[in-house]
């Protein structure tokens, strides 16, 4: 199991005050996150950019030193002991970058498995079974430069499992891949964890992607965690939280004090505001038919009733906002 | 030692396939040096060679001596062009893996200089030795000390190379290295004028450049016959810059990486 604890990140910055002045300033990119992964689990860090999603794998992969927490690593010391670790970790990035684009899919692998000192024989085979797992069996010899965006990706998949990671990090892996390699990657990571006991770290900013993922999900912003737990727990507070866009011909402020009025009977924690001629409301609650009944009962013409995914943005800025609340109360 | 070994094959096969696809890179690599050689070599024609300070350079063997300067000099400026390189894996983001790998890291960074050392400089390799061949009436070979030389200065360019790599790879603000280090190497190792002839600062300017003594040691026994005796002095010289290489370079990895976690600089550029 890996295990951190109060970890912080803070980086010693060169900011520049002109054309030859600077000076240094901390900036702290983690501020404090503890967080648990077990064999087996797929574990959502979801945040916004620059939450400090990448600060923390990069710290649990051993590649930056914490500067202040602790990390144990199956009992072991991590940050004491990163070779170890290493042994036992591997991470997938998204993106094209990170492997030889001149190399073909086979060299790659081939190149990262001696990395690992793994024998030839044990190698080749790995290679072949892998390069058969993500699909690539048939370009196994064919440079990646003439690889689609989706073949990169799956071959870094390949690549960060080359050395049977016991645990993998996974960063934002599906970053501008189109819905259907998506959804195949979707499968494979799925499959890592459930068929092949691997624990997994995913981070995305794909509120999507982590509901349909993970079983349990930290959510970090500015360095911090915001809120934890496991789906189910989490759907109240991020997931279910639909959002509306509403405009009726003719609508103005009295139409929305009304609106607003009748949103209030059905959910009272709702958030409802005027914007550029329509009303945009957030609830935990289905309102496309309450909105409809609203139009007939004033007898309105509705422009636009529309429903939109949940934003991340949106929940972080609220769930930030509800944790202030608390922390002052 | 097998899992070393492993690692530098990968890394030299790697570069290897990553950066020589072409028969017309091992061209562009020779073109230079060959120009700047037959530059040197038609300086030299407009002045009585024999007679000078160097008493085994004369007008017969002044192309070997220049062939020999641009030979090494190919060797050593492959390692620094190839540590150069290297630290473009820091944009590709590869280095990252590397790093996140258990490999050792001075395996990789042997695996990347040995490749740079045998292929960047083998055209020319080939095209001096033809030259010493077709002039061998000219040379005066001391066949057993060349054989040590021979090792030795394979030893220094790829420590030389290794040491390069690690130092490119301490921040991505290391390219001035590149600049101090490529064309001064050739002005200061007396790859085109003997050091011996130097003024004072520049023969200590010299000193930093591994290529100077190897080279005088190279250009002794091929010219003037020298015995590993008489050779003591450079050869031990030699040994002692391996020692300080081979030690700097594993300070300097230890201090890469301690710097990286640090500061996180192994994904910026």
């Amino acid at each position: 199991m890996i295990e951190v604890r109060n970890l912080k990140k803070t980086y010693d910055v060169k900011r520049r005050d002109g054309l030859f002045k600077s000076h240094r300033e901390k900036v702290e990119a983690v501020k404090d996150i503890s967080m648990r992964i077990e064999a087996g689990q797929i574990v959502g860090l979801l945040g916004i950019n620059g939450a400090g999603k990448t600060t923390t794998i990069k710290m649990l992969t051993t590649l930056i030193e914490p500067t202040a927490g602790s990390y144990s690593f199956d009992g072991l010391d991590a940050i004491a002991h990163p070779t170890e670790v290493k042994k036992q970790i591997n991470m997938i990035a998204g993106g094209e970058r990170m492997i030889y684009w001149r190399l073909t899919a086979y060299e790659n692998l081939w190149y990262y498995g001696q990395l690992y000192g793994i024998e030839n024989v044990i190698l080749k085979q790995r290679i072949e079974k892998l390069l058969k797992l993500v699909g690539l069996e048939d370009k196994a010899n064919i440079p990646v430069e003439t690889f689609s965006k989706g073949m990169k990706q799956r071959l870094q998949i390949a690549r960060g499992m080359i050395n049977d990671p016991k645990y993998i990090f996974l960063d934002e892996p599906t970053i501008g891949l189109d819905a259907v390699v998506t959804q195949e990657l979707h499968e494979e990571i799925m499959n890592l964890a459930k068929k092949q006991e691997k624990g997994i770290l995913l981070t995305s900013h794909y509120l999507s992607e982590v509901e349909q993922l993970c079983d349990y999900i930290y959510l970090v912003n500015n360095g911090e965690l915001i809120v934890e737990g496991t789906k189910r727990k989490l759907t109240d507070f991020v997931f279910l939280r639909n959002q509306y866009a509403f405009s009726t011909k003719g609508m103005d402020e009295g139409i929305y004090l009304k609106l607003k009025n009748h949103i209030g009977f059905v959910d009272k924690d709702a958030d409802v505001s005027f914007e550029g001629g329509k009303t945009l409301i957030t609830s935990k609650v289905e309102l496309s038919s309450k909105l409809a009944e609203f139009a007939l009962d004033e007898k309105l013409t509705i422009n636009e009733l529309h429903k939109m995914e949940p934003s991340l943005e949106q929940a972080v800025i609220k769930l930030s906002k509800e944790m202030q609340k608390e922390k002052m109360a | 030692m097998k899992y070393f070994l492993k690692v530098v094959w990968a890394e030299a096969v790697k570069q290897h396939r990553n950066y020589f696809n072409n028969w017309t890179i091992y061209i562009s690599l020779f073109i230079w040096p060959l120009f700047s050689f037959l530059s040197a070599y038609y300086s030299y024609s407009a002045f009585d060679v024999d007679g000078t300070l160097i008493s085994y350079i004369n007008g017969k063997n002044i192309l070997v001596f220049l062939m020999l300067g641009y030979m090494a000099m190919s060797f050593f400026r492959s390692v620094v062009q190839s540590a150069w390189n290297f630290s473009r894996e820091r944009q590709s983001g590869t280095l990252e893996y590397i790093y996140l790998s258990t490999a050792n890291r001075l395996a990789v960074l042997m695996g990347n200089a040995l490749s740079s050392v045998f292929e960047s400089a083998i055209v020319m390799l080939v095209f001096g030795m033809l030259i010493i061949i077709s002039n061998r009436d000219s040379i005066n070979v001391n066949t057993i000390s060349l054989g040590i030389v021979l090792i030795i200065f394979i030893a220094m360019a790829l420590l030389w190379g290794v040491f390069l790599n690690a130092c490119f790879l301490y921040s991505r603000d290391t390219d001035f290295l590149f600049t101090i280090l490529e064309e001064p190497m050739e002005i200061f190792a007396g790859v085109k004028v003997p050091i011996m002839i130097f003024p004072a600062w520049a023969k200590i300017v010299s000193f930093i450049f591994p290529l100077t003594y190897v080279l005088e040691a190279l250009r002794q026994v091929m010219l003037n016959d020298a015995s590993v005796s008489s050779l003591s002095n450079i050869l031990f010289a030699c040994i002692g810059i391996i020692i300080v290489l081979l030690s700097a370079t594993l300070f300097t990895i230890g201090i890469v990486e301690k710097h990286m976690r640090k500061t996180g600089n192994v994904v910026l550029f």
